[in-house]
């Protein structure tokens, strides 16, 4: 029994990943804060430690094919021990949900609608998840396709106009900052970009040609690092100091952007293309949600519990925070260390122990 | 929408119930009528012609001619048939005139021609002719224009195919009008479609496949395909489809669209339609299946993609730079259409910051005094639009001009002079309204898509506008026409057959057919077919 019937190509599976590294262009600011003009360090250093992280994602995936990480789970620990294991990555995924929905409700509020109620703006894109999420994975990654080349040519296009306003002695000097300034930053970054590729765990069952999941994430992420990469050189570049104090560094740095007075107010773009890869990453964790909900439920679909799991999504994220202060405050210090749990620890417990159980046996058992 | 629509056919249940009860009625009433149906004819001819008279005797385009022949036995028959549905010559020369007065010239006439097989294979001269005994079949193709013939004392009939009817001749479209190409559409008859079809693929593989759709109109309806091109599931699915309508009335090829479509809920149609044999043609050889219909012009094509709304025969015919130019124009149209009402809403609304600050100036100078908000000013405006475009193409022609006038002036100035309307929101409004005609395939998914996001502009600004895009590309992206996604090429990414999307590659570059329609024999030319001038060598040696 499957709960998903779609299929998705190796090359949708990169653009989507991709479309997801992308999208961390804008929570990368509260890594600026910290790190201040090294965070293109830290993203590179993140990105170096992130890609090992990874490794091992795909190892447990390609070690059980066809098999998400709930019935990998399972499979690895056992039914009762497995579904306690299982039910901390849902908390995960219900998790960064709700903050990516507060995340973007924060967003329109502050730079798009100032006047809306968040809730009104939180519903509205939560709707439209959860149409793209009841439609399958095959069609989230098929709009990845139309939506990943949209914001590399606006951040290589806005690269080339702001080349008048970059002072590159803003990198100077470099690595200035203390070492553990340094590590908590790229731990930050590692948290909210490259270790929630965690999250296709859910994803990566349902390609065509699974022996090639590996190629795809590892070319995703680089293609998407890259992009991310020119972004944060183009904010550090053009701001300077002014890139570790604002709200978001992206959009003030592109609406320095003024030529001839016809070429101006840019970050209409930058904010638009913000919402779609928002949608893509957003989407993926409810889909992930709501698809392991089910199969940990034995559900024959995952239909019944989109629109739950969509209102569980906004409720949580009006419980949690309240404020942007409080928000960020935890997406620095909070949050970055106790993922890690996730992150790293309970993937290389699961693919130990799936070494020393011999797992998969081909006996016919699994 | 949608949603809306499916509830109400839910909520109507009792309705099907209605109707399958009239068809099954329907089906039964002419068994009880008496023995007409599904019996067989007896040997007598007079027992024959009281019943088929009983049948169709009083109608008054029926004829029926009872004459003698064969001089020594003299056999007595009959012939019925429509006037105006036939061509007398044939009747005259080739059937009546063998029978009555070639039979009496040969001397020996050797053999029985009480015998309906003797005369089909010896006197007559007509190129199809069948025998049936079934009543139902011989009174469906005596009303699709064929001649009766029955004998006395043979329980045979035979179905003489006279057909020939008035029909327009073969003209210019009206719908899609180019400037280079071809200037020949489809016209009203079949077999005159069928034929243009033919006369552009001059192919044996070309294969034309006929059904009778509709209990009542018995419409022909034919599949033409490319044998070894077209998907062989495609095919079984089509005739699948097409043998599933179970309707009593087929008159024009929109019917069998609603019947056969993949998305009926969706505002985007996911069959496609032409008037014209050479974009049909070419369909057909990118490995399509064209579906004909009798008694209209519109020829439907499956499988259909959205980029085809933006294709029009012209493009192939041209240089491939102006038509790669022109198809951005369209697309960036079909976006003006949809998006630029809703936008300008937007930007009045809420995002006043967006706009240049001179043109801000002169902006908020012409909406001074304009009483309405932007939103309503845009749907009212938008509504106005609609009904005069609907006015214009329902009027007759003379009065046209009326509603041209008025619109544009009275509605159009004096609204603004009066102060009802800024001047700005007139602009848009009119620039939507000539964007919307470029793309013609789109014009109705695209008039539905710009109120709709005028609505979610009105609301909630830009961020409507962006989850109004993602929703319609959720949309897209979810529709399948006939198993092939409707977004594709773009998604799933299919990179060689984007040399046909938003440019047109030169025809000697485009080698493959388009893989998601066309996989079974993707190969459409040779590799180097790039012409290039004679080299040196070459001409020196001459």
């Amino acid at each position: 029994m499957r709960l998903e019937r779609g299929e998705i190509s190796s090359s949708q599976l990169m653009f989507l990943i991709s479309c997801f590294i992308q999208g961390g262009l804008f929570p990368l600011s509260f890594a600026y804060s910290i790190s201040k003009h090294d965070t293109w360090l830290a993203l590179i250093a993140a990105f170096i430690i992130g890609v090992f992280i990874v490794l091992i994602y795909i190892a447990l995936a390609s070690k059980f094919p066809g098999k998400n990480i709930i019935e990998i789970n399972d499979l690895i620990y056992g039914p009762y021990f497995g579904k306690l294991v299982s039910l901390q990555y849902i908390y995960f995924f219900i998790i960064s949900l709700s903050g990516y929905l507060w995340f973007i409700g924060d967003f329109v509020l502050t730079f798009i609608m100032p006047e809306t109620p968040i809730i009104v703006i939180m519903t509205m894109f939560t709707f439209i998840c959860a149409w793209a999420v009841r439609k399958g994975i095959e069609v989230i990654a098929r709009i990845s396709v139309i939506f990943v080349f949209i914001p590399g040519i606006i951040i290589l296009l806005t690269f080339a106009l702001l080349l008048k306003n970059m002072e590159f002695t803003n990198f100077l000097p470099v690595f200035e900052i203390p070492l553990e300034d340094f590590i908590q930053s790229t731990n930050i970054i590692m948290h909210i970009s490259v270790c929630e590729v965690l999250v296709f765990l859910m994803v990566i069952p349902y390609m065509n040609k699974p022996k090639q999941a590996k190629r795809s994430v590892l070319l995703g992420i680089i293609s998407g690092g890259l992009i991310l990469l020119t972004g944060t050189i183009r904010n550090i570049a053009a701001l300077g100091p002014l890139s570790e104090i604002v709200t978001s560094p992206s959009l003030l740095a592109v609406s320095l952007i003024n030529i001839g007075k016809i070429i101006s107010r840019l970050e209409v773009l930058v904010s638009m293309a913000q919402i779609l890869l928002l949608f893509i990453i957003t989407s993926v964790f409810y889909y992930a949600a709501v698809l392991s909900v089910a199969q940990i439920t034995k559900m024959r679909s995952y239909l019944p519990v989109v629109i739950p799991i969509g209102i569980i999504g906004i409720s949580l994220s009006l419980i949690s925070y309240d404020s942007r202060m409080q928000f960020s405050y935890s997406t620095m210090y909070i949050t970055p260390i106790l993922s890690m749990h996730i992150y790293i620890v309970i993937p290389l417990i699961s693919l130990i122990v799936a070494k020393l159980r011999k797992l998969p046996q081909r006996n016919g058992r699994n | 929408m949608g949603v809306v629509l499916r509830y109400l056919i839910k909520k109507s249940k009792f309705l099907k119930l209605l109707c399958q009860n009239a068809l099954e009625r329907n089906k039964q009433e002419p068994s009880q009528d008496g023995p007409n149906t599904l019996t067989n004819l007896s040997q007598s001819l007079k027992t024959n012609l009281d019943l088929i008279k009983g049948v169709i005797g009083n109608n008054y385009d029926v004829v029926i001619r009872e004459f003698t022949f064969d001089r020594q036995r003299q056999v007595n028959a009959a012939l019925i048939y429509l006037s105006g549905m036939t061509d007398p010559t044939i009747i005259n020369e080739s059937i009546l005139k063998p029978l009555m007065f070639e039979s009496r010239l040969s001397i020996n006439s050797a053999p029985k021609l009480d015998d309906v097989e003797m005369i089909r294979t010896t006197m007559l001269s007509v190129g199809e002719v069948n025998k049936s005994v079934n009543i139902d079949e011989i009174l469906d193709s005596c009303l699709s224009g064929s001649t009766i013939l029955l004998v006395n004392n043979c329980h045979e009939a035979l179905m003489i195919m006279t057909a020939d009817w008035k029909s327009r001749s073969v003209d210019e479209p009206k719908t899609e009008s180019v400037v280079r190409g071809p200037r020949e559409g489809f016209i009203e008859s079949l077999l005159t479609n069928t034929t243009l079809l033919r006369r552009k693929i001059k192919n044996s593989d070309l294969t034309i496949e006929s059904m009778k759709i509709g209990q009542r109109t018995k419409t022909s309806v034919s599949i033409a395909y490319i044998k070894g091109l077209a998907n062989p599931l495609l095919i079984e699915e089509i005739k699948r489809r097409l043998n599933d309508i179970k309707t009593d009335s087929i008159l024009e090829s929109g019917y069998i669209e609603q019947f056969v479509e993949d998305a009926p809920f969706s505002i985007f149609s996911t069959v496609a339609n032409t008037e014209k044999p050479d974009s049909a043609a070419a369909k057909i050889l990118e490995g399509r299946v064209a579906i004909l219909i009798d008694g209209t012009p519109f020829v439907l094509t499956v499988p259909m993609l959205l980029i085809e709304s933006f294709q029009c025969s012209e493009d192939y015919y041209s240089r491939p730079y102006f038509v790669s130019f022109i198809r951005m124009i369209r697309y960036l149209a079909y976006a003006i259409s949809i998006f630029a009402p809703a936008t300008y809403v937007a930007l009045t609304t809420f995002h006043q910051e967006l706009i240049p600050t001179p043109l801000l100036f002169s902006m908020a100078a012409a909406q001074e005094g304009v009483p309405f908000p932007a939103l309503v000013e845009a749907m009212g405006m938008g509504v106005v639009f609609e009904i005069l475009r609907e006015a214009g193409v329902r009027l007759p022609r003379p009065v046209g001009q009326a509603v041209s006038i008025v619109g544009a002036l009275v509605i159009g100035q004096s609204a603004v002079t009066a102060g009802l309307i800024g001047a700005p929101m007139v602009i848009v409004v009119a620039l939507t309204a000539v964007a919307s005609f470029v793309v013609p395939a789109q014009t109705d998914s695209g008039g539905i898509l710009r109120i709709l996001f005028v609505i979610l502009a009105g609301f909630s600004g830009g961020f409507g506008i962006m989850i109004g895009f993602i929703g319609l590309l959720i949309h897209l992206t979810s529709l399948r026409s006939f198993g092939t996604p409707y977004l594709s090429p773009l998604a799933p990414l299919s990179v060689s057959d984007l040399k046909d999307s938003f440019i047109r590659a030169p025809l000697w570059a485009m080698i493959a057919r388009p893989r998601t329609i066309g996989w079974h024999d993707p190969k459409r030319q040779e590799f180097r077919l790039k012409p290039s001038p004679p080299l040196e060598e070459d001409t020196q040696s001459k």
